[in-house]
Protein backbone atom coordinates (compact mmCIF):
# COMPACT_ATOMS: atom_id res chain seq x y z
CA UNK A 1 0.00 0.00 0.00
CA UNK A 2 1.31 2.78 -0.96
CA UNK A 3 1.84 5.63 1.86
CA UNK A 4 1.16 9.24 0.62
CA UNK A 5 -1.69 10.42 2.76
CA UNK A 6 -1.16 12.67 5.74
CA UNK A 7 -1.06 10.51 9.25
CA UNK A 8 -4.74 11.83 10.10
CA UNK A 9 -6.01 10.79 7.13
CA UNK A 10 -4.32 7.41 7.35
CA UNK A 11 -5.81 7.07 11.12
CA UNK A 12 -9.10 8.21 9.26
CA UNK A 13 -8.48 5.14 7.26
CA UNK A 14 -7.30 2.82 9.66
CA UNK A 15 -10.21 3.58 11.98
CA UNK A 16 -12.65 2.66 9.45
CA UNK A 17 -10.76 -0.27 8.35
CA UNK A 18 -10.35 -1.47 11.92
CA UNK A 19 -14.80 -1.07 12.76
CA UNK A 20 -15.14 -3.08 9.55
CA UNK A 21 -13.25 -5.63 11.01
CA UNK A 22 -14.15 -5.64 14.18
CA UNK A 23 -17.78 -5.49 13.44
CA UNK A 24 -17.79 -9.39 12.20
CA UNK A 25 -15.74 -10.49 14.58
CA UNK A 26 -17.94 -9.31 17.53
CA UNK A 27 -20.44 -10.67 16.22
CA UNK A 28 -19.42 -14.33 15.21
CA UNK A 29 -17.08 -14.62 18.54
CA UNK A 30 -19.66 -13.21 20.66
CA UNK A 31 -21.61 -16.22 19.00
CA UNK A 32 -18.78 -18.60 19.45
CA UNK A 33 -17.72 -17.88 22.79
CA UNK A 34 -20.58 -16.84 24.18
CA UNK A 35 -22.37 -20.51 24.44
CA UNK A 36 -20.21 -20.98 27.36
CA UNK A 37 -18.39 -17.75 28.41
CA UNK A 38 -18.95 -14.16 29.51
CA UNK A 39 -19.50 -12.01 25.89
CA UNK A 40 -16.86 -9.97 26.93
CA UNK A 41 -13.77 -11.92 26.13
CA UNK A 42 -15.03 -12.42 22.75
CA UNK A 43 -15.10 -8.51 22.79
CA UNK A 44 -11.63 -8.38 23.80
CA UNK A 45 -10.46 -10.75 21.17
CA UNK A 46 -12.31 -8.56 19.10
CA UNK A 47 -10.89 -5.48 19.89
CA UNK A 48 -7.23 -7.07 19.62
CA UNK A 49 -8.08 -8.08 16.44
CA UNK A 50 -9.18 -4.89 15.27
CA UNK A 51 -6.36 -3.05 17.11
CA UNK A 52 -4.26 -5.40 14.66
CA UNK A 53 -6.20 -4.40 11.69
CA UNK A 54 -6.05 -0.79 12.93
CA UNK A 55 -1.72 -0.52 13.32
CA UNK A 56 -1.59 -2.69 9.34
CA UNK A 57 -3.65 -0.23 7.46
CA UNK A 58 -2.09 2.77 9.14
CA UNK A 59 1.39 1.93 9.07
CA UNK A 60 1.38 -0.73 6.26
CA UNK A 61 3.84 -3.11 7.78
CA UNK A 62 0.91 -6.22 7.08
CA UNK A 63 3.61 -8.94 8.12
CA UNK A 64 4.66 -7.28 11.52
CA UNK A 65 1.55 -6.77 13.08
CA UNK A 66 0.06 -9.94 11.06
CA UNK A 67 2.64 -11.94 13.12
CA UNK A 68 1.42 -10.67 16.40
CA UNK A 69 -1.81 -11.40 15.98
CA UNK A 70 -1.12 -15.05 14.67
CA UNK A 71 1.37 -16.04 17.10
CA UNK A 72 -0.84 -14.80 20.13
CA UNK A 73 -3.68 -16.94 18.20
CA UNK A 74 -1.22 -19.87 18.67
CA UNK A 75 0.01 -19.18 22.28
CA UNK A 76 -3.75 -19.03 23.18
CA UNK A 77 -4.50 -21.90 21.32
CA UNK A 78 -1.68 -23.86 23.29
CA UNK A 79 -2.45 -21.68 26.79
CA UNK A 80 -5.99 -23.76 26.44
CA UNK A 81 -5.55 -26.92 24.83
CA UNK A 82 -1.82 -27.55 25.84
CA UNK A 83 -0.31 -26.28 28.81
CA UNK A 84 -2.75 -28.85 30.93
CA UNK A 85 -0.12 -31.51 29.73
CA UNK A 86 2.84 -29.18 31.82
CA UNK A 87 0.74 -28.75 34.79
CA UNK A 88 -3.21 -28.85 36.22
CA UNK A 89 -3.63 -25.19 36.41
CA UNK A 90 -4.15 -24.81 32.67
CA UNK A 91 -6.78 -27.59 32.68
CA UNK A 92 -9.51 -25.98 30.87
CA UNK A 93 -12.97 -25.42 31.76
CA UNK A 94 -14.76 -24.39 28.89
CA UNK A 95 -14.65 -25.41 25.27
CA UNK A 96 -12.94 -28.79 25.85
CA UNK A 97 -13.20 -30.26 22.81
CA UNK A 98 -10.15 -29.23 20.38
CA UNK A 99 -10.95 -28.33 16.99
CA UNK A 100 -10.97 -30.84 14.74
CA UNK A 101 -7.38 -30.97 13.27
CA UNK A 102 -6.99 -29.44 10.27
CA UNK A 103 -3.62 -30.88 9.14
CA UNK A 104 -5.18 -34.61 9.42
CA UNK A 105 -7.67 -33.63 6.77
CA UNK A 106 -5.68 -33.64 3.82
CA UNK A 107 -3.25 -36.66 4.33
CA UNK A 108 -6.69 -39.00 5.21
CA UNK A 109 -8.94 -37.32 2.08
CA UNK A 110 -8.90 -40.61 0.39
CA UNK A 111 -9.93 -42.44 3.54
CA UNK A 112 -12.67 -39.46 3.81
CA UNK A 113 -13.96 -40.78 0.20
CA UNK A 114 -14.22 -44.21 0.82
CA UNK A 115 -16.22 -43.29 3.95
CA UNK A 116 -18.06 -41.42 2.14
CA UNK A 117 -18.91 -43.87 -0.54
CA UNK A 118 -19.47 -46.48 2.36
CA UNK A 119 -21.93 -44.26 3.71
CA UNK A 120 -23.68 -43.80 -0.09
CA UNK A 121 -23.91 -47.54 -0.38
CA UNK A 122 -25.15 -48.27 3.11
CA UNK A 123 -27.73 -45.17 3.39
CA UNK A 124 -25.67 -44.23 6.44
CA UNK A 125 -26.47 -40.56 5.44
CA UNK A 126 -25.21 -39.88 9.46
CA UNK A 127 -21.98 -40.31 8.63
CA UNK A 128 -21.63 -37.37 6.04
CA UNK A 129 -20.20 -35.58 9.02
CA UNK A 130 -16.53 -34.88 6.90
CA UNK A 131 -18.60 -33.24 4.02
CA UNK A 132 -19.49 -30.60 6.18
CA UNK A 133 -16.38 -30.26 7.29
CA UNK A 134 -15.09 -30.05 3.51
CA UNK A 135 -17.81 -27.63 2.76
CA UNK A 136 -15.86 -25.24 5.09
CA UNK A 137 -12.59 -25.83 4.20
CA UNK A 138 -13.88 -25.25 0.53
CA UNK A 139 -15.04 -21.78 1.62
CA UNK A 140 -12.27 -21.00 3.58
CA UNK A 141 -9.82 -22.05 0.49
CA UNK A 142 -12.02 -19.83 -1.87
CA UNK A 143 -11.96 -16.80 0.66
CA UNK A 144 -8.22 -17.06 1.77
CA UNK A 145 -6.23 -19.57 -0.34
CA UNK A 146 -2.84 -20.11 0.53
CA UNK A 147 -3.18 -17.51 3.19
CA UNK A 148 -4.81 -19.86 5.45
CA UNK A 149 -1.09 -20.98 6.82
CA UNK A 150 0.38 -17.69 7.56
CA UNK A 151 -3.35 -16.05 9.17
CA UNK A 152 -5.60 -18.85 10.52
CA UNK A 153 -3.58 -21.89 11.31
CA UNK A 154 -2.66 -22.65 15.12
CA UNK A 155 0.01 -24.37 14.48
CA UNK A 156 1.77 -22.38 11.76
CA UNK A 157 1.84 -19.55 14.64
CA UNK A 158 3.69 -21.21 16.57
CA UNK A 159 6.61 -21.87 14.15
CA UNK A 160 5.95 -18.02 12.20
CA UNK A 161 6.38 -16.47 15.90
CA UNK A 162 9.07 -18.17 16.67
CA UNK A 163 11.08 -17.93 13.54
CA UNK A 164 11.06 -14.18 14.53
CA UNK A 165 12.44 -14.42 17.46
CA UNK A 166 16.43 -15.25 16.10
CA UNK A 167 18.24 -12.16 15.33
CA UNK A 168 20.16 -13.65 12.58
CA UNK A 169 20.10 -16.97 10.67
CA UNK A 170 22.29 -19.57 13.00
CA UNK A 171 22.23 -21.82 10.03
CA UNK A 172 21.82 -21.01 6.31
CA UNK A 173 19.27 -23.18 4.38
CA UNK A 174 19.07 -21.18 1.18
CA UNK A 175 21.49 -23.34 -0.58
CA UNK A 176 19.11 -26.84 -0.37
CA UNK A 177 15.96 -25.61 0.99
CA UNK A 178 14.55 -25.34 -3.00
CA UNK A 179 15.68 -28.61 -3.56
CA UNK A 180 13.67 -30.12 -0.66
CA UNK A 181 11.09 -27.70 -1.22
CA UNK A 182 8.60 -30.29 -2.58
CA UNK A 183 8.97 -32.73 0.30
CA UNK A 184 5.81 -31.95 1.63
CA UNK A 185 3.50 -32.32 -1.44
CA UNK A 186 5.60 -35.93 -1.52
CA UNK A 187 4.77 -36.56 1.95
CA UNK A 188 1.24 -35.67 1.24
CA UNK A 189 0.95 -38.06 -1.59
CA UNK A 190 2.28 -40.97 0.20
CA UNK A 191 0.28 -40.42 3.44
CA UNK A 192 -2.44 -40.17 1.44
CA UNK A 193 -1.99 -43.79 -0.04
CA UNK A 194 -0.60 -45.38 2.67
CA UNK A 195 -2.96 -44.27 5.40
CA UNK A 196 -5.91 -45.81 2.75
CA UNK A 197 -3.32 -48.73 2.43
CA UNK A 198 -4.05 -49.74 6.11
CA UNK A 199 -6.82 -47.46 6.84
CA UNK A 200 -4.76 -45.82 9.26
CA UNK A 201 -4.05 -42.21 10.53
CA UNK A 202 -0.50 -42.49 9.50
CA UNK A 203 0.34 -38.90 9.99
CA UNK A 204 -0.89 -38.47 13.38
CA UNK A 205 0.83 -41.86 13.76
CA UNK A 206 3.79 -41.44 12.97
CA UNK A 207 4.59 -37.03 12.24
CA UNK A 208 2.47 -35.19 13.75
CA UNK A 209 4.56 -33.18 16.36
CA UNK A 210 1.36 -31.91 18.50
CA UNK A 211 0.10 -35.53 19.68
CA UNK A 212 2.27 -35.25 23.22
CA UNK A 213 -0.95 -36.50 24.60
CA UNK A 214 0.75 -39.80 24.14
CA UNK A 215 -2.58 -40.88 22.28
CA UNK A 216 -2.29 -42.25 18.68
CA UNK A 217 0.67 -44.05 19.51
CA UNK A 218 1.08 -47.83 18.81
CA UNK A 219 1.22 -50.02 21.38
CA UNK A 220 4.52 -51.96 20.20
CA UNK A 221 7.38 -51.02 22.11
CA UNK A 222 10.09 -50.87 18.83
CA UNK A 223 7.26 -49.06 16.84
CA UNK A 224 6.33 -46.30 19.79
CA UNK A 225 9.92 -45.97 20.00
CA UNK A 226 10.03 -45.17 16.42
CA UNK A 227 6.86 -42.74 16.78
CA UNK A 228 8.83 -40.73 19.93
CA UNK A 229 11.40 -40.26 17.54
CA UNK A 230 9.87 -39.04 14.87
CA UNK A 231 7.46 -37.15 16.85
CA UNK A 232 10.27 -34.99 18.28
CA UNK A 233 12.39 -34.93 15.53
CA UNK A 234 8.88 -33.04 13.77
CA UNK A 235 8.24 -31.03 16.95
CA UNK A 236 12.32 -29.72 16.61
CA UNK A 237 11.05 -29.07 12.80
CA UNK A 238 8.79 -26.38 14.88
CA UNK A 239 10.66 -24.91 17.78
CA UNK A 240 13.98 -25.22 17.18
CA UNK A 241 14.50 -24.93 13.61
CA UNK A 242 12.92 -21.24 13.46
CA UNK A 243 14.80 -20.20 16.35
CA UNK A 244 18.26 -21.62 14.27
CA UNK A 245 16.87 -20.57 10.83
CA UNK A 246 14.29 -18.00 11.14
CA UNK A 247 12.37 -20.11 8.66
CA UNK A 248 9.43 -21.76 8.80
CA UNK A 249 11.09 -25.09 8.69
CA UNK A 250 7.90 -27.57 9.67
CA UNK A 251 5.02 -25.52 7.82
CA UNK A 252 7.92 -25.49 4.45
CA UNK A 253 9.31 -29.00 4.42
CA UNK A 254 7.05 -31.13 6.90
CA UNK A 255 3.75 -29.89 6.77
CA UNK A 256 1.17 -32.15 4.27
CA UNK A 257 -1.31 -29.66 4.49
CA UNK A 258 0.79 -26.44 3.32
CA UNK A 259 1.17 -28.78 0.73
CA UNK A 260 -2.53 -29.46 0.02
CA UNK A 261 -3.37 -25.67 0.67
CA UNK A 262 -0.39 -24.99 -2.03
CA UNK A 263 -2.00 -26.99 -4.66
CA UNK A 264 -6.32 -26.01 -3.89
CA UNK A 265 -5.21 -22.49 -2.99
CA UNK A 266 -4.85 -21.61 -6.96
CA UNK A 267 -9.06 -21.32 -6.59
CA UNK A 268 -8.52 -18.31 -4.39
CA UNK A 269 -7.64 -15.27 -6.75
CA UNK A 270 -5.48 -13.46 -4.17
CA UNK A 271 -1.91 -13.25 -5.29
CA UNK A 272 1.65 -11.19 -4.29
CA UNK A 273 3.03 -10.56 -7.54
CA UNK A 274 6.01 -8.98 -8.36
CA UNK A 275 6.92 -6.03 -10.79
CA UNK A 276 9.61 -7.33 -13.21
CA UNK A 277 10.29 -3.33 -14.16
CA UNK A 278 10.86 -2.34 -10.33
CA UNK A 279 13.13 -4.96 -9.55
CA UNK A 280 16.74 -4.42 -8.78
CA UNK A 281 17.68 -8.26 -8.50
CA UNK A 282 18.98 -7.74 -4.29
CA UNK A 283 17.25 -10.59 -3.71
CA UNK A 284 16.00 -9.71 -0.03
CA UNK A 285 12.62 -10.67 -0.94
CA UNK A 286 14.23 -14.32 -1.34
CA UNK A 287 16.29 -14.32 2.16
CA UNK A 288 12.81 -12.80 4.08
CA UNK A 289 10.65 -15.46 2.84
CA UNK A 290 10.16 -17.36 5.73
CA UNK A 291 8.86 -20.45 3.58
CA UNK A 292 11.52 -20.89 1.22
CA UNK A 293 8.66 -19.87 -1.20
CA UNK A 294 10.94 -17.79 -3.83
CA UNK A 295 13.72 -18.34 -6.10
CA UNK A 296 16.03 -16.75 -7.94
CA UNK A 297 14.30 -16.91 -11.89
CA UNK A 298 16.97 -16.87 -14.75
CA UNK A 299 17.80 -12.89 -14.81
CA UNK A 300 18.31 -12.51 -11.01
CA UNK A 301 14.66 -11.85 -10.99
CA UNK A 302 12.16 -13.32 -8.15
CA UNK A 303 9.94 -15.93 -8.83
CA UNK A 304 6.97 -16.84 -6.68
CA UNK A 305 6.26 -20.56 -6.16
CA UNK A 306 2.80 -21.98 -5.09
CA UNK A 307 3.99 -22.52 -1.49
CA UNK A 308 3.86 -18.71 -1.18
CA UNK A 309 0.97 -17.95 1.23
CA UNK A 310 0.59 -14.18 1.70
CA UNK A 311 2.45 -13.35 4.59
CA UNK A 312 3.47 -10.28 3.41
CA UNK A 313 7.43 -10.38 4.53
CA UNK A 314 8.49 -9.67 1.29
CA UNK A 315 6.60 -6.67 0.84
CA UNK A 316 8.15 -5.16 4.03
CA UNK A 317 11.41 -6.65 2.84
CA UNK A 318 11.52 -4.91 -1.04
CA UNK A 319 13.48 -1.94 -0.99
CA UNK A 320 11.91 -0.89 -4.45
CA UNK A 321 8.18 -2.00 -2.99
CA UNK A 322 7.86 -3.72 -5.84
CA UNK A 323 5.87 -6.61 -4.69
CA UNK A 324 2.45 -6.35 -3.87
CA UNK A 325 -0.89 -8.04 -2.91
CA UNK A 326 -2.74 -8.65 -6.43
CA UNK A 327 -5.98 -10.31 -7.57
CA UNK A 328 -4.48 -12.86 -10.86
CA UNK A 329 -1.74 -10.24 -11.11
CA UNK A 330 -4.23 -7.40 -11.38
CA UNK A 331 -4.24 -4.27 -8.79
CA UNK A 332 -7.07 -1.97 -8.37
CA UNK A 333 -7.06 1.25 -9.64
CA UNK A 334 -5.96 3.81 -6.93
CA UNK A 335 -8.90 6.31 -5.24
CA UNK A 336 -8.80 9.09 -2.69
CA UNK A 337 -10.35 9.62 0.54
CA UNK A 338 -10.92 7.92 3.45
CA UNK A 339 -13.35 5.67 1.94
CA UNK A 340 -11.04 5.50 -1.46
CA UNK A 341 -7.92 4.50 -0.19
CA UNK A 342 -10.07 1.22 1.08
CA UNK A 343 -10.60 0.08 -2.27
CA UNK A 344 -7.48 -1.78 -2.63
CA UNK A 345 -6.37 -5.42 -3.02
CA UNK A 346 -4.08 -5.37 0.48
CA UNK A 347 -7.09 -4.17 2.16
CA UNK A 348 -9.71 -6.53 0.79
CA UNK A 349 -7.49 -9.16 1.76
CA UNK A 350 -6.12 -8.46 4.72
CA UNK A 351 -10.14 -7.62 5.63
CA UNK A 352 -10.58 -11.54 4.92
CA UNK A 353 -8.00 -12.90 5.91
CA UNK A 354 -7.90 -11.35 9.65
CA UNK A 355 -11.32 -11.69 9.81
CA UNK A 356 -11.56 -15.35 9.19
CA UNK A 357 -8.67 -15.79 11.11
CA UNK A 358 -10.26 -14.04 13.96
CA UNK A 359 -12.97 -15.70 13.56
CA UNK A 360 -11.80 -19.11 13.74
CA UNK A 361 -9.69 -18.77 16.79
CA UNK A 362 -13.04 -17.19 18.83
CA UNK A 363 -13.59 -21.17 19.72
CA UNK A 364 -10.07 -20.89 21.59
CA UNK A 365 -9.24 -17.21 22.10
CA UNK A 366 -11.63 -15.64 24.60
CA UNK A 367 -11.55 -18.77 26.29
CA UNK A 368 -7.45 -18.56 26.99
CA UNK A 369 -8.24 -15.24 27.94
CA UNK A 370 -10.48 -16.02 30.57
CA UNK A 371 -7.83 -19.26 31.78
CA UNK A 372 -5.66 -17.03 32.31
CA UNK A 373 -8.04 -13.82 33.82
CA UNK A 374 -9.07 -17.27 36.48
CA UNK A 375 -5.38 -18.09 37.29
CA UNK A 376 -4.46 -14.57 37.56
CA UNK A 377 -7.46 -14.08 40.33
CA UNK A 378 -6.77 -17.11 41.97
CA UNK B 1 -9.73 -74.57 -17.20
CA UNK B 2 -11.96 -71.64 -18.51
CA UNK B 3 -14.29 -72.37 -15.00
CA UNK B 4 -11.25 -71.92 -13.01
CA UNK B 5 -10.26 -68.43 -15.09
CA UNK B 6 -13.55 -67.30 -13.96
CA UNK B 7 -13.23 -68.19 -10.47
CA UNK B 8 -9.93 -66.14 -10.18
CA UNK B 9 -11.37 -63.32 -12.18
CA UNK B 10 -14.38 -62.92 -9.46
CA UNK B 11 -11.83 -63.17 -6.66
CA UNK B 12 -10.29 -60.47 -8.15
CA UNK B 13 -13.29 -58.49 -8.99
CA UNK B 14 -15.00 -58.98 -5.72
CA UNK B 15 -11.43 -57.85 -4.05
CA UNK B 16 -10.01 -55.55 -6.65
CA UNK B 17 -10.42 -52.70 -4.31
CA UNK B 18 -7.86 -54.21 -1.59
CA UNK B 19 -5.64 -54.92 -4.42
CA UNK B 20 -5.30 -51.54 -5.68
CA UNK B 21 -5.12 -49.38 -1.72
CA UNK B 22 -2.08 -52.30 -1.35
CA UNK B 23 -0.64 -51.34 -4.86
CA UNK B 24 -1.32 -47.77 -5.36
CA UNK B 25 1.28 -46.18 -2.55
CA UNK B 26 4.17 -48.25 -5.18
CA UNK B 27 2.51 -47.82 -8.66
CA UNK B 28 1.27 -44.15 -8.05
CA UNK B 29 4.52 -43.05 -6.62
CA UNK B 30 6.66 -44.72 -9.42
CA UNK B 31 3.93 -43.69 -12.64
CA UNK B 32 4.26 -39.71 -10.66
CA UNK B 33 7.90 -40.14 -10.98
CA UNK B 34 8.09 -41.50 -14.48
CA UNK B 35 5.22 -40.71 -16.12
CA UNK B 36 5.99 -37.81 -19.05
CA UNK B 37 3.00 -35.87 -21.32
CA UNK B 38 2.81 -39.20 -23.46
CA UNK B 39 0.75 -41.53 -23.73
CA UNK B 40 2.30 -43.98 -25.47
CA UNK B 41 5.28 -43.52 -23.26
CA UNK B 42 3.22 -43.88 -19.84
CA UNK B 43 1.17 -47.13 -21.44
CA UNK B 44 4.37 -48.56 -22.16
CA UNK B 45 6.13 -48.65 -18.38
CA UNK B 46 2.51 -49.27 -17.38
CA UNK B 47 2.69 -52.30 -19.54
CA UNK B 48 6.09 -53.45 -18.31
CA UNK B 49 5.01 -53.28 -14.98
CA UNK B 50 1.92 -55.11 -15.67
CA UNK B 51 4.25 -57.63 -17.01
CA UNK B 52 6.56 -58.23 -14.33
CA UNK B 53 3.22 -58.53 -11.89
CA UNK B 54 2.03 -60.96 -14.35
CA UNK B 55 5.61 -62.76 -13.75
CA UNK B 56 5.30 -63.15 -10.14
CA UNK B 57 1.69 -63.93 -10.08
CA UNK B 58 2.22 -67.41 -12.68
CA UNK B 59 5.83 -67.77 -10.26
CA UNK B 60 3.49 -67.94 -6.96
CA UNK B 61 0.96 -70.12 -9.26
CA UNK B 62 3.86 -72.55 -9.99
CA UNK B 63 4.78 -72.41 -6.07
CA UNK B 64 1.32 -72.49 -4.56
CA UNK B 65 0.88 -75.24 -6.82
CA UNK B 66 4.27 -77.40 -5.94
CA UNK B 67 3.72 -76.53 -2.06
CA UNK B 68 0.43 -78.33 -2.07
CA UNK B 69 1.35 -81.32 -3.99
CA UNK B 70 4.07 -81.70 -1.37
CA UNK B 71 1.57 -81.57 1.35
CA UNK B 72 2.94 -78.55 2.48
CA UNK B 73 0.33 -75.81 3.61
CA UNK B 74 2.00 -72.79 4.73
CA UNK B 75 4.17 -69.99 3.41
CA UNK B 76 7.06 -69.99 5.54
CA UNK B 77 6.77 -66.91 7.57
CA UNK B 78 9.94 -64.75 6.60
CA UNK B 79 8.36 -64.46 2.71
CA UNK B 80 6.30 -61.80 2.94
CA UNK B 81 8.72 -58.99 5.07
CA UNK B 82 11.81 -60.46 2.88
CA UNK B 83 9.70 -59.65 -0.23
CA UNK B 84 8.40 -56.11 1.14
CA UNK B 85 11.72 -55.43 2.39
CA UNK B 86 13.17 -56.26 -1.33
CA UNK B 87 10.46 -53.94 -2.66
CA UNK B 88 11.40 -51.42 -0.47
CA UNK B 89 14.88 -51.30 -1.48
CA UNK B 90 14.12 -51.34 -4.85
CA UNK B 91 11.99 -48.14 -4.63
CA UNK B 92 14.65 -46.30 -2.77
CA UNK B 93 17.05 -47.44 -5.91
CA UNK B 94 14.88 -46.79 -8.40
CA UNK B 95 14.13 -43.20 -6.53
CA UNK B 96 17.82 -42.50 -6.07
CA UNK B 97 19.13 -43.68 -9.57
CA UNK B 98 16.71 -41.16 -11.31
CA UNK B 99 18.35 -38.29 -9.55
CA UNK B 100 20.01 -36.07 -12.25
CA UNK B 101 23.58 -34.81 -12.21
CA UNK B 102 23.42 -31.57 -10.49
CA UNK B 103 20.50 -31.92 -8.61
CA UNK B 104 21.21 -34.93 -5.75
CA UNK B 105 23.65 -35.65 -2.98
CA UNK B 106 27.19 -36.58 -4.54
CA UNK B 107 26.25 -39.98 -3.69
CA UNK B 108 23.75 -40.31 -6.26
CA UNK B 109 25.49 -38.27 -9.13
CA UNK B 110 26.59 -40.86 -10.71
CA UNK B 111 25.60 -41.09 -14.07
CA UNK B 112 23.45 -44.53 -14.49
CA UNK B 113 22.75 -46.66 -17.40
CA UNK B 114 19.01 -45.34 -18.25
CA UNK B 115 18.17 -49.05 -18.38
CA UNK B 116 18.91 -49.10 -14.74
CA UNK B 117 16.90 -46.02 -13.75
CA UNK B 118 13.79 -47.46 -15.14
CA UNK B 119 12.77 -51.04 -13.89
CA UNK B 120 9.03 -51.62 -14.32
CA UNK B 121 9.49 -54.76 -14.55
CA UNK B 122 11.30 -55.38 -11.52
CA UNK B 123 8.79 -53.31 -9.81
CA UNK B 124 5.83 -54.62 -10.93
CA UNK B 125 7.39 -58.13 -9.87
CA UNK B 126 8.06 -57.31 -6.69
CA UNK B 127 4.98 -55.74 -5.99
CA UNK B 128 3.38 -59.11 -7.27
CA UNK B 129 5.28 -61.08 -4.86
CA UNK B 130 3.81 -58.81 -1.83
CA UNK B 131 1.60 -60.85 -0.50
CA UNK B 132 -2.12 -58.45 -0.11
CA UNK B 133 -4.87 -60.37 1.42
CA UNK B 134 -6.81 -60.63 -1.57
CA UNK B 135 -3.28 -62.49 -2.88
CA UNK B 136 -3.41 -64.88 0.08
CA UNK B 137 -6.83 -65.51 -0.39
CA UNK B 138 -5.95 -66.82 -3.87
CA UNK B 139 -2.57 -68.40 -2.68
CA UNK B 140 -4.65 -70.45 -0.26
CA UNK B 141 -6.99 -71.90 -3.01
CA UNK B 142 -3.89 -72.80 -5.28
CA UNK B 143 -2.52 -74.70 -2.62
CA UNK B 144 -5.59 -76.83 -2.27
CA UNK B 145 -5.83 -77.66 -5.76
CA UNK B 146 -2.32 -79.00 -6.22
CA UNK B 147 -2.10 -78.45 -10.19
CA UNK B 148 0.04 -76.03 -12.17
CA UNK B 149 -1.84 -76.00 -15.19
CA UNK B 150 -5.01 -74.94 -13.54
CA UNK B 151 -3.27 -72.77 -11.11
CA UNK B 152 -1.95 -70.91 -13.48
CA UNK B 153 -5.82 -70.44 -14.96
CA UNK B 154 -7.13 -69.23 -11.65
CA UNK B 155 -3.69 -66.62 -11.30
CA UNK B 156 -4.22 -65.75 -15.19
CA UNK B 157 -8.21 -64.67 -14.09
CA UNK B 158 -7.13 -63.31 -11.11
CA UNK B 159 -4.21 -60.56 -12.74
CA UNK B 160 -6.98 -59.76 -15.48
CA UNK B 161 -9.64 -58.45 -13.07
CA UNK B 162 -6.70 -56.70 -10.14
CA UNK B 163 -5.43 -55.03 -13.03
CA UNK B 164 -8.40 -53.43 -14.26
CA UNK B 165 -8.83 -51.84 -10.96
CA UNK B 166 -4.77 -50.93 -11.30
CA UNK B 167 -5.32 -49.23 -14.58
CA UNK B 168 -6.68 -46.09 -13.84
CA UNK B 169 -4.02 -44.38 -12.57
CA UNK B 170 -2.90 -44.11 -15.96
CA UNK B 171 -5.71 -41.18 -16.60
CA UNK B 172 -3.87 -38.33 -14.72
CA UNK B 173 -0.25 -39.32 -16.54
CA UNK B 174 -0.27 -37.22 -19.39
CA UNK B 175 -0.56 -34.00 -17.76
CA UNK B 176 3.12 -34.51 -15.47
CA UNK B 177 5.45 -32.14 -15.72
CA UNK B 178 9.30 -32.25 -14.81
CA UNK B 179 8.08 -30.85 -11.29
CA UNK B 180 5.68 -33.64 -10.58
CA UNK B 181 8.03 -36.15 -11.66
CA UNK B 182 10.57 -34.53 -8.97
CA UNK B 183 7.32 -35.38 -6.06
CA UNK B 184 7.05 -38.63 -7.60
CA UNK B 185 10.58 -39.39 -7.05
CA UNK B 186 10.45 -37.70 -3.46
CA UNK B 187 7.46 -39.76 -2.66
CA UNK B 188 9.08 -43.31 -4.11
CA UNK B 189 11.79 -42.60 -2.03
CA UNK B 190 9.65 -41.87 1.27
CA UNK B 191 7.65 -45.29 0.46
CA UNK B 192 10.84 -47.14 -0.41
CA UNK B 193 12.32 -46.23 3.02
CA UNK B 194 8.78 -46.82 4.31
CA UNK B 195 8.34 -50.71 2.83
CA UNK B 196 12.49 -51.32 3.57
CA UNK B 197 11.78 -50.49 7.35
CA UNK B 198 8.17 -52.56 7.80
CA UNK B 199 9.76 -55.21 5.82
CA UNK B 200 12.79 -55.40 8.17
CA UNK B 201 10.82 -55.05 11.33
CA UNK B 202 8.74 -58.36 10.02
CA UNK B 203 12.24 -59.69 9.76
CA UNK B 204 13.93 -59.23 13.03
Amino acid sequence: MEITASPRQRAATAGVFAALVFIPVLFFSSMIAGREISRLYALAWALFTAGAAYAINYSGRVSFYRRIFFSVSALAFLVHFKFSLFSKVFTASCFTDTPFCHIAMAPYFLNYLYQQYLALMSGGWKLWGPLTLGAAWLFLTIALGRGWCSWVCFYGGIDDGLSSLARRQLIQIDRWALKVRDLPAALLIFIMLVSLAYMLPVYCLWLCPFKITGSFLDQEGYLKGLQYGLMFFAMAAVVIGPLLTKKRIFCSFLCPFAAWQAFWGRLNPFRISAEEAKCIGCLNCVAACPMSAKSCAPGGKPEILAYCNLCGQCLEACPVRGIRYTVLGLELPAAEGVLGRLVTVECFFVFSALTLGSVFASLWAPAALRDVVKIMSH
Amino acid sequence: MPALFSEGFLLGLSIGFYCLSSCLPLLAPYMLAEGKAVWKFNSYIFMLFLGGRFAAYMLFALLASLAGKAGQYAMPPWLLPASMAATGLLMVYLAAARVSGGAGPCLLKKDLNPFFKRLPFALGFVTGVNICPPFAAAFIRLMEMADILKGFAYFCGFFSATSLFISPVLLGTPWLGRRANEIGRLTLLIAGLWYTALGLKGLF
